[in-house]
Formats: structure tokens, C-alpha cells, sequence
């Protein structure tokens, strides 16, 4: 073997009691290589990683299990905790949650040299400057004394590397540590892990979206049910999948797919019928206006002169980091938050500024879909209930009273109507937001705001509901505002576009020009940090 | 909620049902009946708690007071808890400023003990059943509607509520479907601990001579007639004070019970 071997897994299976999570897997990590395990949540890729730190919880059995020249195979935790960290780190998802917010970040970090090392405190007050630097942090020691609140995202990101970093770790962990940050944080940790390769680290990389480990995997592991299905060069995966299940991940990506065309259909068919014109309206094309809406919260301005115009039966997408003013807006739209000023029209008739009575009537034409389904419905209330809720504007939760409406809203979405009887909370994240969307349809709304749909879901997933989405507009003619940091899914799902940065819309135009011909500094800079398929 | 500690409680509740609403199957003698030759009898196997001053069994006493006594409770706390519920939910979906004149006046209310309350509001109504349940169900009143009020307030900001708004359901409905019911669930345990304190308030009431008047067979009646004898008749006195107990600590077990079924949910 000419390049050396940093980590070896040979048959391993890890299981929980009798129920089998990860089977009988193989694969060598080597210097200086990236190797990415991609899957939908449940296939065992989180478990696996796990268990390169000792970490699975529950019964490993391999016949090698080599990490760095060490055997990991049935190690002590003591013996365990001296290859954590100094042989294999790993680089947590929410650098909010891992990190400690009562301490500062330059304590966090030393805690792991302090651990394995018999450095002194000043020398390790170096390491730590020394791996702020490494990960570009600027101003390091300003930041090593600063809690992990008082930075920004960017910083907390580069902060929780430099943690795994401490310790100089031959092999990386990152566990889907790119998921939920928006394009720009993405970017940013992308170019870290590359940064770590490139000093001939070995990384594994876990995501569910293949997107994501397109530009830096050397090799990819499609997995499933625990099995690796597929296992070969980056190219080779990407471009002559093998297997059918690989063949659906890549497809269910939607950055550059064409408008309505199926992230799910088998055999792909990008050919879109054309739009069931929906019926004539004499009313105003124009489903949504909102003029010059502006909002701010003590003396930070959230939302800074917002104009934007949603024509009928079409999408207009909002993209924008985390803090850009994209659900201050929404929710001003939806009438939830009082503009300071501006207005909002919804077919050609005023609906913001207005007292809740005042558009009582309006109500019906705007529903609204948001990031977390289980979190908008009561808890207390079964998949039926829900549906008879919305449709009687809360008169009754009997189903009963609505048969035929109640099953026909569920065959919209595809949902079975076994679930009627069902609590929200047995149903996946897939089905909860297919419930939420049948909900929102109840009352026949012409506009759908959509915040953050798809974004807890995995690609796969995902692009079930954005195929669904498309076919309830082709059916129905019902706008959509949507909203989401994810430029592919806004590319994929938008007719126009409007980028918001710091509150304001810095650009907006047909999707096709944003995204081909960006005229804004900032729409370009977006539009670089973004991890292409196609 | 443990297997165990569920069976424990549908027992312990189906004991007190059974006393409350069919006193007679327990002790079928008349708890009012007197007969001075027997007077002051010690407990035993024709008297298993022993005879009073009259002569009444108290035992058949013991049992037949346990009707008052709980309704006596869950009133006050049915009264308290429907008081606090009005109070919370306005004081919740207020304008601020009325929000916080509600909210001074129950913290007001609040820094009154609660006896102390009961015996003021007894002041002015005079004593007896209903005066009793009045009373202590004002006095528990404010502490409730603090709790109701704070659990509205976080819930009239979720998710769910601002679902409900866009899908174009009024404000008495979403009060009524979702805000009220939601807030209600987590007291529900609170409310089990509040109905053992409200008997034991109401025994108080009336071991002052200020609730239930004699000759019915109320607990703290009996236990205030009990300590004029309790030198030659100890009994008088001990078994009115098991019963008021044991309603107490049932009361508390099971809402204890129920608040650990209420987290894990």
C-alpha cells in the first residue's frame, strides 16, 4: 500500500439489543483523503462515525477496528479517551449547543490539552491562539476570552474546529457539520475541511445531502439500513451510479433542476406538462403586493423597506442568511407582526395594517407552512382533528362532520387515510409537513406562505414534499412565498427571486437572471459559496 | 406514572368515591343517631372508633362526613381553579396595562395568607357550607390564576396559536381549543394537591365553628367537639384527624402521580 492508512474498518456491525444499526461494513481512511458516508437519517452513518470514537452505545463487533496504528477493538473507556481528541476529534453540528455558553472559548478549547497533555497553562494558552489561528479567526486572543454567545456565527463555527483541532487530531470527524448553516457558514466550513486535508488529516465527512460532499469527498459510501451500497471515487458515484438508491439521492438534489420538473420520478422525467391554467380570475393578477415594509425591534432594524410582488399561480422565493429579516417579513405578511410601516395587499385588497376582524374574510385566501409542523399543531389533537380544526375555522375537531373533505385534503398531499385516527407525533418529519400542508389547503387559500419548509428534512425527503409542492400549484394555482436560506431548493422551486441581506432586499428579478447573471457584490458572494451538483 | 402507582390511585379514589356516594355500604347505622348510654365507649368490636358525647358512633361519623368534607374540596377548588382561569386568560390577553393592574391585585391577594382570607371573607358572609366553599376557593384563587396567566402567555406566542390565526379562527375559539386546554393540563397535577388543601382548609373553617355547623358529621367539626374531651376520650379526636390526613395524602400521591405523567409527556 503506497499511502498510509489512518483508519480500517473491517466487517463492523454495531447494534442496539436486537435491532441491528450499522451491518457488516468496510472502509479505510487515508492520509490526506476525505471520505464521505452519505445517507438519509437511519441508515447507520451517524452510528458508524460514533463508533470510530468509542461513542455508538451500543455492542461493536468488527473483525479490525484500527484507528491511527492503535487496535480500538474492545477498548477500555479510559483507553478510549486517550484516542479522543488526540487521534480522532470530531466536529459537532450546532456550535450553539456545543459549546459551553458560560465559559469562554479559549478555556473550551485547552480543556482537551489540559486533559491529554502535560503542557503548561501558558504554553497551552498558545496551542489555543495558535489553532484560533489556524482556523482564521480573527483577532484570536480577543476571541479565546470572549463566551461563545458573545460571537457571531462565523466565529462560533471556527471555534467549535478549533476545539476538535486542539488536540491534533490525525482523523476528523464532521458530522453533518454543515447541515442547517446557511450558505455562507457552509462555505466557510467547507473550506476548513479542505484546509484540513490539505495538511494531510484524514477527514470523514457524514451528510444526508450528496451536494454537500460533491466538492471535497475523494470517495463517497452511499449508505442505507445500515449497509453500504455503494462505495467508490467521487466521480464514479456522481456521475455512473451504480445503484438505484444512489441514482434517487442524486436526483433528489435540486440545485439546476429545471422548474416542476420530478425530484422523485423514476425513470426521471424532466419533461413538465404544461400549467392547467387556473380559472380565469377577473380579480387582480397581483396575489400578493407588500410595499415598503419596514419593522425593527428596539433599535435594531430587522426589516428595512421591503417591496416585493407575487403574481398569481407563480413562486417568489426569499433567500437570505440567518438574520436577514426573511421571517420578520414573513410574519409580517401574514399579518402576525404589526409593520412600523408599509403595506401588504392580497388580491388587490388591503390585509396589513388591519385589525384582526377587518380581514377576517381575507384570512381564507393566505395559508402558511412552517419549519417545524409538530410545533404548530395542538399537541393534543389527532391527524383527523387537526383537519376538521381548519376546515370549520375551529367551530369542531369532529372528523366526523368533514368525511369526505378530511380524506380527500389527505389524498392531496398523499398521505393515507389511516392516519386520521393517528397523533401527529407518530407520523415522520416527511408526513408531519405533508400534514401541515393539507392543513394549510383546507381552507382553499389562493397565496401559501411557506417558511423554511424543507429545511429539517433530509434530501431525500425533501425532495418529495418540493415535488409535491410543485404538483399542488399546477393543480390549484396557489402562489407561493417561499422562504429559505437554501439557494438550490429557492433555484429549483422560484419563478422570481428576492436576496435579503441585513433586512433589506439587495436584489431580485426573474430566478433565471438572479442566478445566472448576479448584478449585487453580495448575490455573487452567495451564489460562490454554494455546493453545486450540476 | 408506574403500573403500581396507577392501580394505587383508582383504588384510593374508588375508596373515597364509595364513601362520599354511598356512605351507608360502609356503615349502614345513622351517623346522627344518638344514644347517651353508650356515651364516650371506647373503640372496639361494636364501636370500631369508639362512641362521642352522645353517644354517635364515630366510625359511621368518620364515614359519612367524608361526602362533606370532599365536596367541601372540590368545590372550593372547582370555584378557585374557574376564578383563576377567567383572571390568568384576561389578565394574559390583556393590553399591558391591564395585565398589570390584574397582576397587582392577585399579587396583593397573594400576600395574604390564605386561612387568614378564608376567616376575613367568613367575616363578612357569616359561617356555614357555602360560605366555607366561597372562602376558601377566593383564598386559593390568586396563586392559580398567576400560574394560569404565565402558562397562556407562553402559549399565546407559539406556533401553534399563530397556525390557528392564519388559518382565520377567532379569538374565543383559539381561547377556547387551544389556549385554555394546553395551560390546564400541566396544573393538572396542582390542582389534585389543591383539592387535599382545600379539605383540610375547609376542617379548619369548621373546626373553628365556622364551617359546617353541627350536629353533621364533619371532619373538623368533630375534632373541635373531640378537644373539649381529649383527656378521657382520645378517640373523638384521633380518627377525624387519620381521615383528614389520609384525604391529604392521597390527594398529594396522586398528584404527584399524575405531574410525573404530565413531564413525561
Amino acid at each position: 500500500m503506497s499511502e498510509q492508512t489512518l483508519v480500517t474498518v473491517k466487517n463492523l456491525s454495531v447494534s442496539f439489543g436486537a435491532t441491528p444499526a450499522v451491518k457488516n461494513i468496510s472502509f479505510d481512511l487515508k492520509v490526506g483523503k476525505v471520505l464521505a458516508l452519505v445517507g438519509e437519517s437511519g441508515s447507520g452513518k451517524s452510528v458508524t462515525a460514533r463508533s470510530l470514537l468509542g461513542l455508538s452505545g451500543g455492542t461493536v463487533t468488527a473483525k479490525a477496528l484500527e484507528i491511527c496504528g492503535h487496535d480500538a477493538l474492545g477498548l477500555s473507556d479510559r483507553a478510549w479517551q486517550k484516542i479522543r481528541g488526540n487521534s480522532v476529534a470530531m466536529i459537532l453540528q450546532d456550535a450553539l449547543m456545543a459549546l459551553d455558553p458560560l465559559r469562554p472559548v479559549g478555556r473550551e478549547i485547552s480543556d482537551g490539552l489540559k486533559e491529554h497533555t502535560d503542557l503548561s497553562a501558558k504554553v497551552r494558552k498558545q496551542r489555543v491562539i495558535h489553532v484560533l489561528e489556524s482556523v482564521r479567526m480573527p483577532e484570536p486572543e480577543l476571541r479565546a476570552k470572549q463566551r461563545s454567545t458573545e460571537l457571531s456565527g462565523g466565529m462560533r463555527q471556527r471555534a467549535l474546529i478549533a476545539q476538535a483541532l486542539a488536540g491534533n487530531p490525525q482523523v476528523v470527524i464532521a458530522d453533518e457539520a454543515t447541515t442547517a448553516l446557511d450558505s455562507q457558514l457552509t462555505a466557510l466550513v467547507l473550506s476548513q475541511l479542505r484546509a484540513l486535508k490539505d495538511q494531510g488529516r484524514g477527514v470523514l465527512m457524514i451528510s444526508h445531502d450528496l451536494a454537500q460532499v460533491a466538492h471535497l469527498a475523494d470517495d463517497i459510501a452511499v449508505m442505507k439500513n445500515g449497509e453500504i451500497l455503494e462505495f467508490g471515487p467521487t466521480d464514479q458515484v456522481l456521475n455512473r451510479p451504480e445503484h438505484d438508491y444512489t441514482r434517487k439521492l442524486l436526483q433528489a438534489v435540486p440545485s439546476g433542476v429545471p422548474r416542476f420538473a420530478s425530484l422523485t420520478a423514476t425513470p426521471p422525467s424532466r419533461q413538465v406538462a404544461p400549467v392547467a391554467k387556473a380559472a380565469k380570475s377577473h380579480i387582480d393578477p397581483l396575489a400578493l403586493v407588500a410595499s415598503n415594509l419596514s419593522k425593527s425591534f428596539g433599535k435594531h432594524v430587522a426589516v428595512d423597506a421591503v417591496s416585493f410582488e407575487l403574481p398569481q399561480g407563480k413562486t417568489l422565493g426569499i433567500v437570505g442568511e440567518s438574520g436577514s429579516g426573511k421571517t420578520t417579513t414573513a410574519r409580517m405578511v401574514l399579518g402576525l407582526q404589526k409593520p412600523d410601516s408599509g403595506t401588504v395587499d392580497l388580491l388587490g385588497e388591503r390585509f396589513a395594517p388591519k385589525s384582526e376582524p377587518e380581514r377576517n374574510q381575507l384570512r381564507e385566501q393566505m395559508g402558511a407552512i412552517y419549519q417545524n409542523p409538530l410545533g404548530s399543531f395542538d399537541p393534543r389533537y389527532s391527524v383527523g382533528e387537526l383537519l376538521a380544526d381548519a376546515l370549520s375555522r375551529g367551530k369542531t375537531k369532529r372528523v366526523d362532520n368533514y368525511p369526505s373533505a378530511a380524506r380527500q385534503l389527505l389524498e392531496q398531499v398523499e398521505l393515507s387515510n389511516d392516519l386520521l385516527s393517528r397523533s401527529p407525533r407518530e407520523l415522520s418529519g416527511g408526513q408531519r409537513q405533508r400534514l401541515a400542508i393539507a392543513r394549510a389547503l383546507a381552507p382553499k387559500p389562493k397565496v401559501l406562505v411557506l417558511d423554511e419548509p424543507v429545511s429539517a428534512l433530509d434530501v431525500s425527503i425533501q425532495a418529495t414534499v418540493l415535488d409535491l409542492l410543485d404538483r399542488i400549484q399546477l393543480e390549484t394555482g396557489t402562489s407561493y412565498l417561499f422562504i429559505s436560506h437554501d439557494l438550490s431548493v429557492i433555484e429549483h422551486m422560484s419563478d422570481f427571486v428576492a436576496v435579503m441581506h441585513q433586512g433589506k432586499v439587495v436584489e431580485q428579478g426573474g430566478t433565471v437572471a438572479i442566478f445566472g447573471a448576479p448584478q449585487e457584490k453580495y448575490t455573487q458572494q452567495l451564489l460562490t459559496a454554494m455546493p453545486r451538483l450540476r | 406514572m408506574s403500573r403500581t402507582a396507577k392501580i394505587c390511585s383508582v383504588i384510593v379514589i374508588g375508596i373515597w368515591l364509595l364513601m362520599a356516594l354511598a356512605p351507608s355500604v360502609l356503615a349502614p347505622g345513622d351517623p346522627l343517631a344518638i344514644n347517651p348510654a353508650q356515651a364516650f365507649a371506647k373503640p372496639g368490636l361494636a364501636h370500631f372508633f369508639g362512641t362521642d358525647e352522645s353517644g354517635r358512633d364515630i366510625y359511621t361519623r368518620v364515614i359519612h362526613g367524608a361526602g362533606d368534607s370532599l365536596a367541601i374540596g372540590l368545590a372550593a377548588t372547582a370555584l378557585g381553579m374557574g376564578l383563576a382561569i377567567v383572571l390568568g386568560t384576561m389578565a394574559a390577553l390583556s393590553p399591558r396595562w391591564l395585565d398589570e393592574i390584574i397582576l397587582r391585585v392577585l399579587e396583593a391577594l397573594y400576600a395574604i395568607p390564605s386561612l387568614l382570607m378564608a376567616l376575613l371573607i367568613i367575616a363578612f358572609t357569616g359561617p356555614g357550607v357555602g360560605p366555607a366553599i366561597v372562602a376558601v376557593g377566593l383564598s386559593t384563587a390568586p396563586g392559580y390564576a398567576r400560574l394560569v396567566r404565565s402558562q397562556i402567555r407562553s402559549l399565546k406566542n407559539s406556533e401553534m396559536l399563530e397556525a390557528a390565526t392564519v388559518l382565520g379562527h377567532g379569538t374565543w375559539l383559539k381561547v377556547r381549543n387551544h389556549l385554555i386546554p394546553n395551560a390546564l393540563k400541566p396544573l393538572l397535577a396542582l390542582v389534585t394537591l389543591g383539592i387535599g388543601q382545600a379539605v383540610i382548609w375547609a376542617a379548619a373553617l369548621s373546626f373553628l365553628g365556622l364551617g359546617t355547623p353541627p350536629p353533621a358529621p364533619e371532619w373538623g367539626a368533630m375534632l373541635s367537639a373531640g378537644r373539649t374531651y381529649l383527656h378521657l376520650a382520645w378517640w373523638m379526636s384521633l380518627f377525624p384527624g387519620l381521615a383528614i390526613v389520609a384525604v391529604a395524602v392521597s390527594a398529594t400521591l396522586i398528584g404527584r402521580a399524575l405531574g410525573g405523567k404530565v413531564k413525561s409527556l
